[in-house]
């Protein structure tokens, strides 16, 4: 594999891609061993959705929000509903609020055990991958079990939810509970007091509280810079203005702060479901909604696993809606990676990317690398470069195949 | 076939590689692609590994309903890979398009872009319907 | 600051009439004014009332005009929206990135989508579509269809 060599440190080139020009996703200057400036590239997974909601009826769009982000997908479908029903004028009964709210929770769990391990995996440490999908596998079959499906969960409809929480779910429930709360625990120690972890992450993509706000990064990436935001406490939305819990930030302003928030936010995520299922009241679990929505605009707001999820819509008296705009937690994070990344190194670009928790696949991104002072430029990817990182980490003491067993 | 042939044929079968693509995807389909790898679905036991460049691969795992960005860099893709060589769509954005049939940055489908030996549906499609597919595949193969 | 307070702040800066400026519901804010006033409107929002997060911006396409809507919030969960205009046979709005950053991709957005033009823009890579999208193609106008790129259908290459 040829090798571009700026010092005595080489950047991996990937097979070559001659002929036509592939598009990047990251496109890095490099002088020296130091990231100048990052440019991100996104649209690679726009399909038109905004357009065919307009084509579409409210209920159709309903499973299209959905398959926005299938990590996120409750927190999408959500967010429209919630915006429909307060357009509609149409009170969501209490039932239905917790439902949505214990399912919401339940996908945090599953999102961020995943983030946890495509973290690991960034950063050279595979077994946390392989341990916390398989954690992560509670989670899925406790959505499955309730919903009907490990994604997509199809549990909200206009004015409710489609599919109610029998006492034995409730039970099961609970009982899932015991397993996660301990193994995020364990987790938590593995992350603060494993020195091989806490070198790797400490001081890496750092960004100040000023610029966490003036950049507008929401969720746990801003929460990790001291930045309270969330908005399930800001604008609450379904149960969460009946249910106590706290909003977890960290000072650390890196990638270790933003680590420490996710999972400290897992142990609240915990007791607000086993609140949730323990106050569950009684009543129908949705009211009728009129297929045509009368005139009028709404704007709901979800804290989702990645953060703030916005949405718009407006009707017009008819069954289509006249507009829908959705902004999806990672647009507002972006911004803050570009300011994340200067002045570090390449070998950060993965873990530091990683970190926002991007709502975009890990495995196809290209990177454009730009030697500003040679004037040369290749592709390289994304695998390519994670694996060059974990070589460079080792190479500077940090090694993550020192780090003990897991359990 | 040939004698050449079955040898590789049945190399491939003992432990055929594999390359995933995301080509618009939700990520859905992607992340049940990964999880059947862990331990508890544990692809792996056929012998089936993930690599990462299509030079090495044998079968395309593709989710996503192919956005416009990405359908050259799948083409590329497809064209690197050494024969025989086989792509499955993950999913049912990938067979058919799904939710996303008719939305102007979408092809609607793998097959629209490049030839699909196998279509597993689902949305997601779950790791144990990945498997089921992939290991039918993989018989076919022995013919 | 509630969105009641909000509400009256503008007003008073502004005299808007009442068909300008609603608050339907708690933390909400919907006000529209003329493309001469916005930018003040905007800078007020965000140094006098602490509107210091842009949350979106929506473009629509409203017939003869192409409209776009701002949506701030500030520390207290309130979300206040600045809808204004211009005519969608010169569609010129100015940046505003200079006091969101984050501003950058929506406007593009809105370039690609609407055909709006936003002056000031650093340059950079369009958001969202490809390269090659053809020119004069906004999927998001109102007489927009799948069928105008002509290629049999979505996308077909």
């Amino acid at each position: 594999m040829p090798e571009m060599n700026s010092g005595e440190f080489k950047i991996p080139i990937g097979p070559q891609h001659p002929a036509l020009k592939e598009p990047t996703s990251f496109s890095v200057a490099l002088k020296g061993e130091k990231i100048m400036g990052v440019d991100v590239r996104l649209g690679y997974n726009h399909r038109g959705i905004e357009k065919a909601c307009e084509e579409r009826t409210y209920i159709q769009d309903v499973y299209l929000i959905e398959r926005i982000c299938g990590i996120c997908s409750h927190s999408h479908s959500t967010a429209f509903v919630q915006a429909v029903e307060e357009i509609a004028g149409l009170e969501v009964p209490k039932r239905a609020k917790y439902i949505r709210m214990i399912i919401g929770e339940l996908e945090r769990i599953h999102s961020h055990l995943l983030w946890l391990g495509v973290a690991g995996h960034e950063i050279g440490f595979d077994t946390l991958l392989m341990y916390t999908w398989r954690d992560r596998e509670i989670a899925m079959d406790i959505l499955a079990e309730i919903t009907g499906n490990r994604v997509n969960y199809g549990m909200n409809t206009i004015g409710g939810v489609r599919r109610d929480i029998t006492a034995a779910q409730a039970k099961e429930v609970m009982e899932a509970l015991k397993p996660l709360e301990e193994r995020t625990k364990y987790y938590i120690d593995i992350a603060t007091q494993e020195p091989t972890i806490v070198e790797r992450l400490s001081g890496v993509g750092y960004v100040s509280k000023e610029d966490t706000i003036k950049l507008g990064a929401v969720g746990p990436t801003a929460r990790a810079s001291g930045v309270a935001r969330d908005i399930r406490r800001d604008d609450p939305y379904s149960a969460y203005d009946e249910i106590p819990f706290n909003v977890i930030t960290d000072d650390h302003c890196d990638v270790y702060g933003r680590a420490v928030v996710r999972l400290k936010e897992l142990m609240e995520t915990y007791k607000m479901i086993s609140y949730g299922v323990m106050n569950l009241p009684e009543g129908p679990i949705s009211v009728r909604a009129p297929r045509k929505i009368p005139a009028g605009e709404a704007i709901s707001r979800y804290e989702a696993p990645r953060g703030e999820d916005f949405h718009y819509v407006k009707s017009n008296g008819s069954d289509h809606p006249e507009r829908v705009k959705v902004r999806a937690p990672t647009l507002a994070n972006v911004q803050c990676v570009k300011k994340m990344l200067e002045n570090r190194y390449l070998a950060d670009l993965p873990i530091v990317v990683a970190a926002i928790d991007p709502c975009f696949s890990c495995t196809d991104r290209l990177i454009e690398v730009k030697d500003v002072d040679k004037k040369s430029s290749d592709v390289i990817e994304w695998n390519d470069l994670t694996r060059y990182s974990i070589d460079w980490y080792r190479d500077r003491g940090i090694d993550m195949t020192k780090v003990g067993g897991l359990k | 076939m040939d004698i050449v042939k079955k040898v590789v044929t049945w190399a491939r079968i003992k432990s055929p590689w594999v390359l995933h693509f995301n080509t618009g995807a939700c990520n859905a389909c992607d992340i049940e692609i990964v999880a059947a790898l862990t331990p508890i679905y544990d692809l792996e036991r056929f012998g089936i590994q993930l690599k990462a460049t299509p030079r090495h691969a044998d079968i395309l795992l593709c989710s996503g309903p192919v956005t416009r960005q990405i359908g050259d860099r799948l083409i590329r893709i497809y064209e690197q890979m050494a024969e025989p060589k086989f792509v499955v769509a993950v999913g049912t954005c990938a067979s058919t398009g799904g939710v996303f049939k008719g939305c102007y940055n979408v092809k609607s489908g793998i097959d629209q872009v490049i030839p699909v030996s196998l279509y597993i549906p689902g949305c997601p499609a779950s790791p144990k319907a990945i498997i089921d597919g992939v290991v039918k595949l993989l018989s076919t193969l022995k013919e | 600051m509630d969105a009641e307070e909000t509400k009256q702040k503008l007003v008073s800066k502004f005299v808007l009439p009442d068909t300008s400026i609603r608050s339907p519901r708690t933390r909400r804010v919907f006000m529209e004014i003329d493309y001469a006033r916005f930018r003040e409107a905007l800078e007020y929002s965000y140094n006098g009332l602490a509107y210091k997060a842009l949350a979106a911006i929506t473009g629509f396409d409203e017939g003869e005009n192409l409209a776009f809507m701002y949506h701030m919030s500030n520390e207290e969960g309130v979300v206040l929206s600045i809808k204004t205009f211009v005519k969608k046979a010169d569609p010129s709005l100015m940046t505003i990135t200079d006091i969101f950053p984050g501003a950058d991709v929506f406007e593009r957005e809105l370039v690609d989508l609407l055909g709006a033009k936003v002056e000031g823009l650093k340059p950079g890579d369009r958001y969202p579509l490809t390269d090659d999208w053809p020119a004069g193609q906004y999927p998001l106008r109102k007489d927009w269809k799948v069928e105008n790129l002509g290629e049999g259908g979505s996308c077909q290459r």
